[in-house]
């Protein structure tokens, strides 16, 4: 009786062609429905119009994540080279525009501001998978030889170069985790991990001895171990944040009721500390929801990875799940004090355009390889 | 490894990432969590202190003589101030102020983290200088603080006392005081400070990102309690100028004496004065020269001129901290002891008739030879013969010979008497124990005893190299203190001391019937909303028996003191009610090359005492020359005559 069941199913998603994930748009969903709820607990001071606008942002989002749904992402191979280019452009652009809260990281269009740097995390993550996949069908298992490690390199070292002027150290660090975990994924062996991770060792510490790494961004890490370096500052922020999310304990405060976010001790709650507002309102419980709903998330990109059709679907697929890991571990480890303060957004909850729609496009594209998969269980066209 | 195994390990690196968020996660919110929100609620809460003006001080008529006023200052709140701009705004402050930045920085250190420290007060022009900047200047603050002003000046500033920042042992006694707040320190100020102090105001708020974003309402500052002296300021005022005056004389005099060829060992330059009702033991008036303006102490006090007046014992209330030989004023103690416990007289001295109770003053006392060797003959202050006296005569003319004759009778019969009786009569009168005045500083004064100098003959023996406070020839001896030891006492020489409020005390006793009474200079004090918070009540601490025909003798010879004595001619000039005036001339010796301390202590009048009053000219030289015409002044003035200047008097003992 299975076997026959089994057999019908099979004979019918053959005929209607893949389904798409809709755990994976679901959690996307509910996350951003989520975000829009805590921007306005965030900002209800001042009325509506953060969340109105991240409502459009939302929307936006979901259009972008159908629309790349529908595209063969094998489609963007060939065009990769003249993406990378622009976005280097705007990301060069960004230095013309003027500064804010001392860094310029936008580019101004009118009611929207573009953040480079976002488009360029996916970019990036499809010129790798791109330069570590094979590269026609005869080559269906290639070495992965210093000088292809060295164009991976290339490829990040411009635009991370960049964004590290703008300076955005924790968009820098993104590139560097999302390498690692495509090199590894596409077979990198452990001799040329580890000589990776010694040549970054030896570049950061050659970078603090010419004191090309600013004071600031020493404080953040300073910070973690002795919270009174710059207490007005970064200090201030941590401890403020800590604070707030130890006032949450088991069940929080209750929504739109935690007095240290809701009276504006932590700053940028709406955007990088959306995550304090969260565990001081709704408590532990509440930031164990928000972290299963992401462990679902990640958990359903790599599934997605596991089943691509080939070889550049899978690097696409680990490099948008590294993205993802890295930003919400960063984040929400950030508000707790246990990684550096850094400007990286929490993704579908922070307020802000250009990261909420590069992140659902991403995701868009993992659910394009989803439904382009073989559509025979379990089988592969590159292994 | 395969495809398959490294998506695997990466699953596991990501999930473990994960717990790491988790587990810190409980950390933060559950097991820690009941200890963070209880430092949240606390961190959260700002206090801030506002100084309560101190109460004022008012004089016996009402008049104020010591007040505070709001003055401008500069405050600056490190919550306020983001770290980047530090820099700069110490700069700017430092031009804008003029204090160099150093100072500044030290100050913005010294406040630690989230802290705030008052810059100082500023004049107003600065005030506004710095108001038209204060918009680009986070953290920075004009406020405005309480000063005191002390509008009676120096002639009140040993009683009012001083304001100074509280000490490390200030701040050990008393937790509750802010470090940064004024105490008294001297005088009223300090004795009464609990009452002065007042209460701060206290706002507490709460702060994010520098701003105020929630405060409880203000609890404004409660001024301190209102204190009303007992002191009578035109008088205190009269007194200050009189002892001016009288120090003038005495330098005078002085010269003169100099061009004459006597020996002069120094300018006089310090007096001190006490006015004591008789009845109460409130003090009128209460005066030490040289003195100092407590306004320098809140204007600031630079080392060089704190030094100068330390030197010059400004910053001493001579009146009660001083301690001098009362000399010849002490007299009346005698007197008052030989009559009440009718001392025997002593037998076998030549020019004293015991039967008579009465002794030849004709310069010298020639003494029986005394198996311990004390000196066998004693000058008298005067030259020439003085006749038999009775003690009253002896009283007017301040004859030592009689009071010596009084202590060599107790001597002669100290295996039958106390010896002590006229020590012990002095110690229940006041001497040689504070009187717990409510002022600060005051020094206790020695009574001479054989006990006292078994002590410091023991105390010389074992520490050799302190200052010797006896002969060391009376080291040798089984029992230091001689005859001749009690018979200084009789007129108040010898170890004998006592500070002017001592005397005073022990006058107003002899006078209102042995009433030893604790003097105070502040009749009440009032709080904010009127009420008495603070009454005093005329307190005897020892009543001590004395015969009213002994004393109603004792004020029939005070009066014949000022009619017919050694102060007769220092009073010539005192007009209407002389009659109802006694007292009593003393000149101190003490070391030889030094000048005689000029005393002279006042009652009257004499039908009822009600004032006591005690002038000390140090080192001025004659009582009667010096200091009975300075207190003449002071009584003429509570007469109600108009005061005469001070002119030298007869040069008596």
């Amino acid at each position: 009786m299975a076997t026959i069941a089994r057999a019908a199913r099979e004979a019918v998603s053959e005929r209607r062609g893949n389904r798409p994930d809709w755990v994976l748009f679901a959690t996307m969903v509910v996350l951003a429905i989520f975000g829009l709820v805590m921007i306005y607990s965030a900002t209800r001071s001042s009325g509506t119009f953060s969340m109105e606008r991240q409502m459009i942002f939302v929307a936006a989002g979901i259009v972008l994540y159908l629309v790349a749904s529908m595209i063969d992402y094998r489609e963007y191979r060939a065009l990769i080279p003249y993406i990378y280019g622009v976005v280097v452009v705007l990301l060069i652009a960004v230095f013309f525009f003027p500064e804010r809260n001392g860094a310029q990281r936008w580019i101004e269009l009118g009611p929207f501001d573009l953040q480079p740097a976002e488009v360029a995390k996916i970019v990036v993550v499809l010129g790798l998978a791109s330069i570590l996949s094979p590269q026609n069908r005869d080559d269906v298992r290639p070495d992965l030889t210093w000088s292809k490690i060295g164009l991976v390199i290339l490829t990040v070292a411009l635009p991370a170069g960049l964004i590290y002027q703008q300076p955005d150290l924790g968009t820098m660090l993104v590139f560097v985790f999302v390498m690692m975990a495509m090199l590894f994924a596409a077979g990198a062996s452990w001799r040329q991990l580890l000589t990776l991770v010694g040549a970054g060792t030896a570049i950061t510490v050659v970078l603090f001895r010419i004191g090309a790494i600013a004071d600031y961004q020493l404080n953040r890490i300073r910070v973690l171990v002795d919270p009174t370096v710059d207490p007005q500052g970064i200090g201030y922020n941590l401890a403020q944040s800590k604070l707030a999310i130890g006032s949450g304990q088991l069940l929080g405060r209750g929504l739109f009721k935690g007095t240290q976010t809701n009276f504006h001790y932590v700053p940028e709650q709406e955007t990088d500390f959306i995550f304090t507002a969260v565990a001081e309102q709704l408590g532990f419980v509440g930031g164990v929801v928000v972290l299963f709903a992401y462990m679902i998330l990640i958990w359903r990109i790599l599934v997605i990875a596991a089943n691509a059709r080939d070889r550049f679907g899978a690097l696409i697929a680990i490099g948008v799940a590294a993205t993802f890991m890295f930003h919400i571990f960063i984040n929400i480890g950030m508000t707790m004090g246990i990684t550096p303060v850094t400007g990286l957004p929490l993704p579908f909850l922070s307020l802000g355009g250009s990261a909420f729609m590069s992140l659902a496009f991403a995701l868009g594209i993992v659910n394009s390889i989803w439904l382009r998969r073989s559509p025979v269980p379990g089988e592969q066209y590159v292994v | 490894m395969r495809y398959s195994v490294r998506l695997a390990v990466i699953g596991f690196s990501f999930m473990a990432m994960f717990a790491i968020l988790v587990l810190r996660l409980w950390f933060v919110q559950v097991a820690e969590g009941a200890a963070i929100a209880q430092e949240a609620q606390e961190l959260a809460w700002q206090t801030r202190k506002y100084e309560a003006p101190r109460g004022d001080i008012y004089d016996r008529s009402g008049k104020l003589v010591v007040t505070s006023r709001y003055v401008p200052a500069v405050e600056v709140d490190r919550t306020f101030i983001p770290i980047a701009q530090r820099d700069e705004l110490i700069q700017r402050l430092s031009a804008i102020l003029g204090i160099p930045a150093a100072e500044l920085d030290e100050m913005y250190e010294a406040a630690g983290i989230n802290g705030r420290f008052t810059v100082g007060t500023v004049s107003v022009d600065t005030a506004f200088e710095l108001a038209r900047s204060l918009e680009d200047l986070p953290g920075v603050d004009i406020i405005k603080v309480p000063e005191r002003v002390y509008l009676a000046g120096p002639d009140l500033a040993h009683v009012t006392g001083h304001l100074g920042l509280p000490t490390a042992q200030d701040l050990e006694k008393n937790p509750d005081l802010d470090p940064n707040v004024r105490i008294g320190k001297l005088g009223v100020e300090a004795v009464y400070d609990e009452y002065l102090r007042g209460e701060p105001g206290i706002f507490e708020y709460r702060v994010a990102r520098g701003e105020i974003i929630e405060a409880k309402p203000e609890i404004p500052p409660k001024i301190g309690d209102s204190v009303y002296l007992s002191l009578d300021l035109q008088l205190q005022e009269v007194v200050s100028r009189a002892l001016v005056d009288g120090i003038e004389l005495s330098n005078e005099v002085k010269a003169a004496n100099l061009a004459r060829g006597e020996e002069v060992y120094s300018e006089t330059k310090r007096a001190a004065a006490v006015v004591l009702h008789a009845q109460t033991g409130e003090v009128l008036a209460l005066a030490s020269v040289p003195t100092f303006d407590p306004q320098q102490f809140v204007s600031g006090l630079d080392q060089e001129t704190f030094d100068r007046l330390r030197e010059s014992q400004a910053f001493n209330n001579l009146a009660v901290s001083g301690l001098y030989p009362p000399a010849s004023t002490f007299k009346a103690i005698t007197y008052t002891a030989a009559e009440q416990f009718q001392f025997p007289f002593p037998q076998d001295v030549e020019g004293v008739d015991p039967e008579n109770r009465i002794v030849h003053c004709d310069g010298t006392l020639e003494l029986p030879s005394l198996a311990d060797g004390s000196p066998q003959e004693k000058s008298d202050w005067y030259d020439g013969d003085k006749g038999w006296l009775d003690l009253h005569g002896a009283l007017e003319q301040s004859c030592n010979i009689y009071f010596w004759s009084v202590a060599l009778g107790v001597w002669q019969n100290r295996n039958s008497m106390n010896v002590n009786a006229l020590q012990d009569f002095a110690r229940d009168l006041g001497y040689g124990q504070p009187t717990g005045i409510d002022l600060t500083g005051e020094a206790a004064g020695v009574i001479p005893t054989p006990e006292l100098f078994e002590q410091w003959k023991e105390y010389q023996l074992e520490n050799p190299n302190s200052a010797p406070r006896l002969d060391p020839s009376r080291l040798e001896l089984a029992s230091p203190f001689l005859g001749g030891d009690l018979m200084d006492l009789a007129i108040g020489q010898g170890a004998l001391t006592a500070t002017p409020l001592q005397v005073a005390v022990s006058y107003a006793a002899l006078v209102n019937g042995g009433d030893v009474l604790r003097p105070a200079v502040v009749r009440s004090v009032v709080d904010s909303s009127g009420e008495v918070t603070y009454e005093h009540q005329p307190e005897i601490v020892r009543e001590v028996d004395i015969d009213p025909a002994v004393r109603r003798s004792l004020l029939t010879d005070l009066g014949r003191v000022v009619s017919a004595g050694t102060a007769r001619a220092a009073f010539e000039d005192f007009g209407e009610g002389v009659e109802e005036v006694g007292g009593k001339t003393g000149t101190g010796q003490t070391s030889p090359n030094r000048d005689n301390h000029a005393w002279f202590v006042g009652v009257a009048p004499l039908s009822n005492p009600e004032y006591v009053v005690v002038v000390l000219i140090d080192e001025g030289g004659s009582g009667g020359q010096v200091a009975a015409p300075v207190a003449r002044h002071i009584l003429q003035y509570l007469f109600g005559n108009e005061p005469t200047p001070i002119v030298e008097g007869e040069d008596a003992d």
